[in-house]
């Protein structure tokens, strides 16, 4: 399973029940609900442990974690050593 | 001062200066004169739909423009406006509708399921009005899209004579504790309650406000009529999830004020660059907070990590108030860090035994309040506004004391108190010495069913970086509190569950113990 694939099952699993239905690659988590504020919470905690990566304070922002593609890019970013939108602080 | 109808906020501003920013949302910046001039439109829509006073109007809108011209046009109307959480669930919306018996429901996207179930909604309902959507003329229509609603001209302000008494809005409460109760406020308690905060606050024209609490949430609703009233300015974020975005766009916009419910706290200071911001936030002038009890160490850290100038005011209130009770003057903080203050302006807090006779200092009782702001009652409930409201004035629920200094404490919530084994025990004592070990973003600690002692103690935590073992957790408590207050397990979690205002929810989180 790719990176992408994975870490929209973590978002299915753990915050649609299961349901996928309207999910795509660009859906905003906030704006469509899918994810509140505690929630970006525990995907950051996902995404520490489950690619060793580590989450700045000053990287929380919607162009990091907002969807799908996001993500996977920030944590591509990451672990390729690229600097990420707000690492410059 | 001449008591007036909470719109007239929006229109003396807008006559005062209609060129001045009221809200800034997306990159959205709106004057005072657009803002007023949307909100007169969507009241003559109202009055040309048949809507009269006292009629209820539903907003279901997420924080934003159209949210602040619709409450503000409702109230123009003469009519009520009922703000609900745009994530309500189907089975509680049905509930709810069912008892507002609602003349119109105006909503976006995230309610167009509505759209869809319009059977869901009482014949009461006679228009919906899409805000995010138009659709083609056609007649009789139930419909509306939100550019033809405001399209008309504007209803002339003062059309609607608008009584002191009479009800402006129904807030729903978070239903901590059972179901959501509708807490009628009138113009007279959210007028006589903003004019009470804006003077203890100092706020005037120059003051821009961060708001991430919602709208629909009472809190959110003060910040929103305190700021239009004094012609200040409001930022709109609704992205808090992202905290570095907000805290950015405080430094951006050069906001003077920012408030939040305890978690806001606990994440601002754990899971942002509050720190790091620290000197790019020289207008930062005072930090509220409200919603429930804050840990006394994030009171400390956030004593520590804000900028140097910025005043932080630790608040209490209730819906039931139209948003404030007490609160305490910085300058007093350090000295009263467990405190809530003492009553502000217009309003009286009385510490009360089952009796309703007054008890001296340093005896616990209930908290009692009176003033302007006491609610009418609650919706359609005269049984449930009897049990909190009578010649004392509004029963609190909240258990505490008074000091020799006359400054208020709560030490818990009557309906929060556990019994275990033989002893009565409210969580928030034990909750305070779990965070104060410095390991904990935050925690909630709750009462599980037991055979042997009733119940048992259970705390949910969540950890601050590398997990601390549930073994250091207990012997810190065994350290501090005696043995039956010790919670009997400790369950390490990524998150509280928690309601759309940040307030834990703590009947999500006994049924993740379940």
């Amino acid at each position: 399973m790719n990176l992408k694939d994975e870490i929209r099952n973590f978002v299915v699993e753990t915050f649609l029940f299961g349901d996928a239905g309207g999910l795509t690659d660009d859906s905003s988590f906030i704006r469509e609900g899918i994810i509140d504020s505690t929630g970006i919470l525990q995907l950051v905690a996902y995404l520490q442990e489950r690619y060793q990566v580590a989450v700045a304070d000053d990287e929380l922002i919607p162009e990091n974690l907002d969807s799908v593609q996001r993500v996977a890019a920030f944590v591509e970013g990451k672990r390729n050593g690229a600097s990420c939108a707000g690492s410059e602080g | 001062m001449e008591l007036q109808g909470v719109h007239s906020f929006l229109e003396s501003s807008a006559a005062a200066r209609p060129d001045k920013v009221a809200l800034v949302h997306d990159g959205e910046r709106v004057s005072y004169r657009l803002l007023n001039r949307a909100a007169s439109r969507l009241a003559a829509f109202l009055v040309q739909r048949g809507v009269f006073p006292g009629d209820r109007v539903v907003i279901m809108l997420s924080n934003g423009v159209k949210y602040v011209a619709s409450y503000y046009g409702v109230l123009k109307a003469g009519a009520v406006a009922v703000p609900l959480n745009v994530e309500t669930g189907q089975e509680t919306l049905s509930r709810l509708l069912e008892e507002l018996q609602p003349v119109g429901i105006i909503l976006e996207q995230g309610g167009g399921f509505l759209l869809q179930q319009l059977p869901l909604a009482p014949p009461s309902v006679r228009f919906v009005l899409a805000a995010d959507a138009s659709f083609p003329v056609c007649e009789p229509r139930l419909v509306w899209g939100w550019d033809e609603a405001l399209g008309g001209e504007e209803l002339p302000a003062g059309t609607r004579a608008v009584p002191a008494e009479s009800l402006a809005s129904i807030i729903y409460t978070s239903g901590s504790t059972g179901q959501p109760k509708g807490v009628m406020l009138s113009h007279r308690n959210i007028v006589s309650n903003t004019r009470s905060i804006v003077e203890y606050l100092h706020l005037t024209e120059s003051d821009i406000q961060m708001v991430v609490l919602p709208f629909f949430y009472v809190m959110g609703k003060s910040l929103l009529n305190t700021h239009i009233a004094v012609g200040g300015t409001v930022v709109i974020n609704n992205n808090f999830a992202y905290t570095a975005s907000v805290i950015r766009q405080m430094a951006e916009e050069g906001v003077t004020g920012f408030s939040g419910v305890p978690s806001t706290y606990a994440y601002l200071l754990h899971r942002s660059p509050l720190a790091s911001f620290r000197d790019q936030l020289p207008s930062l002038r005072y930090c509220t907070q409200a919603g429930g009890h804050m840990p006394r160490e994030i009171k400390e850290r956030l004593l520590q990590v804000l900028p140097p100038h910025t005043r932080l005011f630790i608040m209490y209130g209730a819906t039931e108030a139209a948003a404030r009770l007490t609160y305490v003057e910085p300058e007093r903080l350090p000295e009263k860090l467990a405190s809530i203050g003492k009553a502000i302006p217009g309003v009286t807090v009385r510490v009360l035994n089952p009796q309703g006779e007054e008890l001296a200092q340093g005896e616990c009782g209930e908290l009692v309040a009176s003033g302007d702001n006491i609610m009418l009652g609650y919706w359609n409930d005269p049984e449930a506004t009897a049990r909190v409201l009578d010649r004392n004035g509004y029963h609190t629920g909240d258990l505490g004391y008074r000091d020799a200094d006359g400054y208020l404490y709560v030490t818990g919530r009557k309906d929060h108190l556990l019994k275990v084994g033989g002893h009565r025990i409210d969580p928030q004592e034990v909750e305070e010495v779990l965070m104060s070990s410095g390991f904990l973003l935050e925690v909630v600690v709750l009462g599980l069913d037991d055979p042997l002692l009733g119940k048992k103690l259970v705390a949910l935590a969540v950890p601050l970086g590398s997990d601390p073992s549930d073994r250091t957790l207990l012997s810190f408590c065994h350290a501090r509190l005696p043995r039956h207050k010790v919670p009997g397990e400790i369950r390490l979690v990524a998150a509280l569950p928690k309601y759309p205002s940040g307030k834990i929810d703590r009947a999500s989180c006994l049924s993740l113990c379940s």
